[in-house]
């Protein structure tokens, strides 16, 4: 909730997701981890303590065979702005080690402020926060291939998606070396929409009618940033989070699990958005 | 001084007072908030100057282009190559794994000979210079006794130098015996051969195609060139093109289908012929590019009604003829086959069956077609000179059959190696030279495949990893990586364009390991003789550079060499090819009930690259949880075996048995049971090893009738709860 | 043997007795002390907790424990503030529990965060919009207060009180005490409060979500409400369990009755409040987000709507009858009971509000997640429980905790003690007059 000083008007980056596209393949996930420094551990069968910043979940439509479908649903942190700035876990965060930029739009984690109590992860209602149960350990040799931009994290921490914040630095830097105003599309773009095969991530400034992923989502500010393409929805919309992240489907059973609806509710109609 | 009650008191609190008000507790504070920041065992990658380098991605046949990010002299992230023709930026998960390949535990270090029991893990480590003086004393031995055909070779691949050399070493040694692993494309290879008549490959121009019918082949899970794969996909879905998965299972492909047909397992062959049927009798087949379709049709229409049809595939008889609709309306339909990844060779039938559907949709060599590639031709080396011994050991009879009498059709058969060895052969087999290949976990019948290898006196394992297979070897001659090492990547996997892919060193050797090619080489020159004679380069690099002539410039230049302008091998399709009869599992179906199928997934690695610990993290805790394997069945299976969700059963097949856990799926047929391939490795380390079950302990290869390839689908099977 | 450090006018256990009271809680306490030190080199992996359960049985025992310690302020403000004069015969005892249940808590937080070292960045970097901020500062700032009332309870040790200065210091803190009690009520209104706001300000979770008044959930006057209502009834379950394990009445059934009254009311009016709480959150906060009750209470392997019921019901209406009702409150049995079920009932809510919340998915794909607690946490646990048991033993030995004891227990024989004590300015136990 700083308030930077500023040149240029706000940006808020975000994503748009389509699950049409997406075949949950995994290559975000690895791409996230090789990008951040993820530790892993010998056994990572229990998802309860496993850390991935992006983390895939499997959608099922509860139908029996033969009419069940599947889709995938990748789900990195989903940058909540909520209502100024007061996302669920920033508002919570006793020691400030968690913060909204008023710049960027991006949540982020300073792991050396962190001391560990979790409440931002019980604030959390996607799971996209994870605490480092271990110290980091990589096998003997792999250290080399850790990367410089991003610290690995000390045991006792939470941590969780930056949107590749350092990659953001890198190309603002680089925008302030050769006199642009502001960071190009293509210069900032995170690991997971880089690597994703099948181009199913779109990433960018919502402020910005110039990029795709505004022209994608059409953010409609007078609802709540809801999305005006109507393949559009959000995690839990109407509880007011405000994500950053929209995902896309032309199915109608998948943008339903993508809210809590009463039973008499329309999918993508709700009366009122939380806050 | 004497010190009473009253001035001790005084003392301590004073003293407690004072110490609190100075910095000396705050200090202490700030320090250890500052020490819990930077624990010395928690590492701090070194900074450094950043640059890119590009290469080329070989651990799977998809010939990626890659652009390894480096600081200073490290690897820190691969990261796919914009522009490049086949991934165009895009990276599979096991791409992006690399780097854990290439610094992991997993690495042989050094040449190492054994000095403990077979798989006892005891080594000596040993130069390379006595690894190539054991390496070619053991060969000269057993040729100067006229037995050189009694050594054999598999590797991964047939195509690209590194292969080639030690082709060219096998023929100029005096061995028939070089074998290339099994997969999809040794039936592709026949099936071409059959419907042209000419040597060469099946592309598929996907991105044109405006109809898919895929006939079990894993179009997004890993089937073919995957990044290729899943851009089509993408491409499909902003196009609505009509995308028919059939399988028998709701895989990642069959998700993202337009349409999912499920299908009785193994049954594809007959809904391809079924469908033709269809197509002929409602004169819907545009017959100019195919031959013998008179004597083809009237067999075709009596064989394969679409009642009799239906009842063999389960799929209803209106689905049938709906596909065949769809399919004859589409300008530009492509039926794919090779079930999965296509790691299995499958039969003759079944994919000159659905190349054949291809062909009456008049939609050979066009746009959006199927196109007969022909193989790639750039090396041109003279013929390997061949003195008396080795003339004498290439005419003996390969140890798999291949080539001759009722698999003359055929090239390759690993599937029959352990059969050869085991006694089936027609002699025994001194020496195994494995090379990219892990047949000790890959093999169908891993039982059989170890009593094999026990057999075989000597193994020389040249795998850069502690697989199944170096655990099984005698001498260990480890290969750089693919991030260390210059090599050729010819990419096949169903491209309709000849691609090749140039592998450079993005860092230098990590450890004391050497290029195969130099390896291949070195030991062809101690040898002497014809056999040094065949190999005139004085390195691998000049090999590669003065093989690739012209086109190494641009390789060097742009990493990748691509000729759109494919010259079809042939016009014309002859019906042929699917007369032979339905494979089938194999099992008794009373004490087998159920059916049994491996299924592929892009998270979990299935040829010879086992799933590095970025993977295996991304595996499902509904695939391994903890060691425990799973097996996924149908809620009405698994209830009527009396088993639930996570529950511990025993699953039993003609060749093993197993404890897994079951795994509840609504999207799997009734009486099918699936599992996934390539987990349940013994080598590698723990983020690896244990994990799960390998389904090739419960599956034995199954010949198909026209080639000897395997044609397995699964096999027949039991639950029983543990 | 420890004779002369024991207060005047009562009998003690033989110093044996003690002892070994002492031994067998100490190796509880070790056992405690062995998890916590695992807890703190190997980590929180020694713990079940894990992305899910962020919040466990620490929490739950940390916001349990400070309700049940909610009694030192609530007797105090009716002490000191409202003038309750009777409930000077039990304010010490209340003192005392609540400064177990706070140290207590305090070091439950030590060990519960991933980063004990960087503890008080919470301090240092203070978030002022967090709940857990406000809790850390009004429990750290209460915890002082309940020190500083505890202090002159020991300064009352007969050896201590010898000291003059003690003795003066003693005196003048009492003077000053209902500063005190007015300083604590306040702070604890307020971290109690926080407490409840904890969860009741997660607008990510429609379990633990409430609106309010201003910045203040709902949650957050119902937890300070919960806390002064159920708090007086752990102090007099102490009380009465005190009182079986020293097999001697230490309070009269004035004092007791009085203070049972006042719990009951209190805990009436609260069981109203959190039952039009539960009404409005059911019928319009929760469909608001598109759930149901349903969602919170079935298609799991524990929480049921039996959870509803034991806790408002059976803990909250029950108790609060009983302790209302005269002839129900004069019988002990009843009386008992309607303390047990009250300490029950606000643990219980405790529970809810903390590990429910963590179990009931919110994205309608995600799932029910139950855990259970390792041996590690449940010893951590029982940590403070010994530590609040020895701390009794010791209080009760050597420091005139219950005013009322002598006059209740008469020592026949007390001729040879009070030779030895002559001294002693200050026969009188009773702080107050002191």
């Amino acid at each position: 909730m700083k308030h930077e000083q500023q040149h240029n008007p706000p940006m808020k980056y975000g994503m748009a997701i389509d699950l049409d596209k997406c075949t949950g393949c995994g290559a975000c996930m690895v791409a996230c981890m090789s990008e951040n420094n993820i530790p892993f551990r010998e056994d990572e069968s229990d998802k309860l303590v496993s850390i991935s910043w992006m983390s895939v979940f499997k959608l099922t439509n509860g139908k029996a065979f033969p009419d069940t479908e599947i889709c995938y649903l990748p789900r990195p942190c989903q940058h909540c702005e909520g209502h100024g700035g007061h996302s669920p876990c920033v508002s919570v965060c006793p020691a400030t080690a968690t913060d909204y930029s008023a710049e960027t739009g991006i949540v982020s984690q300073i792991y050396t402020r962190c001391f560990g109590c979790r409440y931002c992860m019980g604030a959390c209602p996607y799971h996209a926060r994870y605490f480092n149960w271990w110290d980091p350990v990589w096998p003997e040799g792999m250290e080399k291939y850790l990367s410089p931009n991003v610290s690995p994290r000390m045991r006792g921490v939470v941590e969780k998606c930056s949107f590749c914040f350092h990659r953001y630095q890198l190309a603002k830097n680089k925008a302030y070396l050769n006199d642009e105003r502001t960071v190009p599309e293509a210069a900032y773009q995170t690991a997971c929409t880089q690597a994703c095969p099948a181009g199913a991530i779109v990433f960018g400034d919502l402020n910005n009618p110039a990029h795709q992923v505004h022209q994608i989502v059409k953010p409609d500010p007078r609802k709540g940033n809801k999305s005006r393409n109507p393949r559009a929805f959000r995690l839990l919309e109407r509880l007011g989070t405000n994500p950053k992240v929209y995902y896309l489907s032309s199915r109608e059973w998948v943008r339903r699990a993508g809210d809590n609806y009463l039973a008499h509710e329309k999918t993508g109609q709700v009366s009122n958005v939380h806050h | 001084m004497k010190v009473d009650r009253r001035s001790f008191l005084s003392f301590v609190i004073g003293g407690a007072a004072g110490t609190a008000l100075s910095p000396l507790p705050w200090k202490l504070i700030d320090d250890s908030s500052i020490w819990s920041q930077m624990w010395p065992w928690t590492p701090v990658p070194p900074d450094g100057e950043v640059v890119y380098e590009d290469s080329t991605c070989s651990l799977c046949p998809g010939g990626c282009g890659i652009s390894v990010r480096k600081v200073d002299n490290r690897a820190v992230k691969i990261e796919g190559k914009k522009g490049h023709p086949v991934n165009d930026g895009g990276i599979c998960i096991l791409g992006l794994s690399g780097l854990q390949l290439l610094y992991g535990p997993t690495r042989i270090k050094t040449p190492m000979k054994r000095i403990g029991e077979r798989g006892e893990g005891k080594w000596r480590k040993i130069s390379w210079d006595e690894a190539t003086a054991i390496l070619t004393e053991k060969l000269t031995d057993i040729r100067n006794r006229g037995e050189a055909h009694t050594v054999a070779a598999i590797a991964e691949s047939d195509s690209g130098t590194v292969p080639a050399l030690l082709q060219r070493f096998m023929t100029a040694y005096g061995s028939p015996n070089f074998i290339r692993t099994s997969s999809q494309v040794d039936a592709d290879e026949l099936a071409v051969k059959t419907l042209f008549g000419a040597t060469g490959r099946a592309g598929f121009d996907l991105e044109n195609a405006d109809y898919v019918l895929s006939f079990g082949a894993g179009l997004v899970d890993g089937w073919g060139s995957p990044v290729r794969m899943f851009r089509a996909g993408s491409l499909w879905k902003e196009k609505n093109v009509a995308v028919v998965q059939v399988e028998p299972r709701l895989s990642n492909s069959a998700a993202k289908a337009t349409r999912w047909v499920p299908i009785n397992p193994g049954t594809e062959a007959d809904l391809a012929l079924g469908i033709a049927a269809v197509l002929v009798s409602q004169n819907m087949v545009d017959t100019g590019g195919v031959s013998g379709f008179g004597s083809w049709k009237s067999d075709l229409l009596s064989n394969y009604p679409t009642q009799k049809v239906s009842q063999t595939t389960g799929v209803a008889a209106d689905v049938i003829v709906d596909l065949a609709k769809g399919f004859a309306k589409a300008d530009r339909p492509l039926a794919l086959c090779g079930r999965g990844k296509g790691l299995v060779a499958g039969s003759l039938r079944e994919t000159a069956a659905v190349y054949a559907l291809n062909a009456l949709a008049g939609n050979i060599n066009r746009t959006g077609g199927m196109w007969a590639v022909p193989e790639s031709d750039y090396i041109q080396w003279p013929k390997a000179a061949t003195d008396k011994l080795a003339s004498a050991g290439l005419r003996q009879p390969r140890i798999d059959g291949a080539g001759a009498g009722r698999y003359a059709d055929s090239r390759y058969l690993p599937n029959r190696l352990a059969d050869g060895v085991n006694g089936e052969g027609p002699y025994p087999l001194q020496v195994l030279l494995v090379a990219g290949a892990n047949p000790c976990h890959d093999l169908p019948d891993s039982k059989n495949v170890r009593a094999a290898f026990a057999r075989i006196p000597f193994i020389v394992s040249f795998s850069s990893f502690n697989d199944e297979t170096s655990a099984m070897a005698d001498l260990l001659l480890p290969d750089h990586v693919y991030l260390e090492r210059y090599e050729d990547v010819p990419v096949g996997a169903g491209l309709a364009r000849q691609v090749i892919g140039l592998s450079r060193p993005v860092v230098s050797a990590q450890f004391n390991t050497r290029h195969l090619g130099e390896t291949v080489i070195a030991a062809a020159r101690a040898m002497g003789g014809s056999i040094a004679d065949a190999f005139p380069w004085p390195d691998y690099e000049t090999c590669l550079e003065e093989t690739l002539g012209e086109k190494w410039d641009t390789l060097m230049e742009t990493g990748v060499w691509v000729e759109n302008d494919i010259d079809p091998v042939a016009d014309t399709v002859r019906l042929a090819g699917m007369d032979a009869p339905a494979i089938q599992a194999e099992g008794d179906v009373d004490r087998f009930p159920l059916l049994l199928v491996p299924y592929d997934s892009i998270r979990i690695s299935g040829g010879t690259i086992g799933d590095p610990p970025f993977m295996i993290k991304t595996v499902a805790d509904t695939v391994i949880k903890g060691k425990d394997g799973f097996v996924e069945v149908n809620p009405q299976t698994a209830s009527a075996a009396g088993l639930t969700e996570g529950d511990m059963a025993t699953l039993s097949t003609p060749r093993g048995e197993v404890r897994v856990r079951i795994h509840l799926f609504e999207g799997i047929k009734p009486g099918v049971a699936a599992m996934a391939r390539g987990l349940g490795h013994t080598a590698y380390d723990g983020y690896l090893a244990e994990k799960g079950v390998n389904v090739n302990e419960l599956i034995g290869p199954v010949e198909d009738p026209s080639s000897g390839h395997d044609a397995a689908w699964g096999i027949r099977a039991k639950l029983a709860k543990a | 043997m420890d004779t002369a450090l024991i207060p005047k006018g009562v009998r003690r256990c033989p110093m044996w007795q003690f002892l070994l009271g002492l031994g067998i809680v100490g190796a509880v306490l070790a056992w405690g002390v062995y998890a916590m030190l695992l807890c703190w080199f190997k980590g929180l992996n020694q713990t079940n907790m894990n992305n899910y359960y962020g919040f466990a049985l620490w929490i739950w025992a940390d916001l349990a424990v400070i309700a049940l310690g909610g009694g030192a302020f609530f007797s105090g403000l009716l002490k000191y503030i409202i003038g309750k004069d009777e409930l000077k015969h039990i304010i010490n005892y209340a003192v005392l529990i609540g400064f177990i249940c706070y140290s207590s808590a305090l070091l439950i937080l030590a060990i519960d965060i991933g980063q004990p070292l960087r503890g008080w960045f919470i301090f240092w970097h203070a978030n002022i919009h967090s709940m857990l901020t406000e809790v850390a500062f009004c429990l750290s700032c209460y915890f002082s207060v309940l020190t500083i009332e505890y202090i002159p309870l020991i300064l009352e040790n007969r050896q201590l009180n010898k000291v003059p200065f003690f003795h003066h210091l003693s005196h003048n803190m009492h003077e000053v005490m209902a500063v005190f009690a007015a300083t604590g009520a306040f702070l604890s209104f307020f971290h109690q409060g926080s407490l409840g706001g904890v969860a009741g300000v997660l607008f990510g979770r429609p379990f633990a979500f409430r609106e309010g008044l201003l910045i203040w959930p709902w949650t957050f006057f119902l937890f300070t409400w919960s806390a002064a209502a159920y708090g007086p009834c752990f102090t007099l379950l102490l009380t009465w369990i005190t009182e079986k394990v020293t097999r001697k009445k230490l309070v009269k059934d004035n004092v007791v009755e009085l203070l049972a009254k006042i719990s009951g009311w209190m805990i009436l009016t609260y069981t109203v409040a959190k039952i039009c709480d539960t009404t409005r959150w059911a019928n319009i906060t929760v469909p608001g987000m598109g759930q149901t009750l349903a969602d919170f209470y079935t298609g799991n392997a524990f929480y049921g709507y039996w959870i509803l019921f034991v806790e408002i019901v059976l803990c909250g209406v029950v108790p609060a009858i009983i302790l209302i009702s005269a002839p129900l409150r004069k019988n002990p049995a009843w009386r008992i009971t309607a303390f047990f079920l009250g300490v029950i009932g606000v643990s219980l809510n405790r529970w809810v509000m903390i590990l429910q919340v963590m179990a009931v998915p919110v994205m309608p794909f995600d799932s029910w997640a139950l855990y259970y607690p390792s041996w590690q946490e449940v010893a951590t646990t029982i940590l403070p429980v010994a530590y609040g048991v020895i701390l009794i033993m010791i209080s009760y030995r050597y420091l005139p905790i219950f005013p009322q004891e002598a006059e209740l227990n008469p020592i026949e024989e007390a001729a040879t003690a009070a030779v030895e004590i002559q001294t002693d300015t200050t026969p009188d136990l009773e702080p107050a007059q002191a």
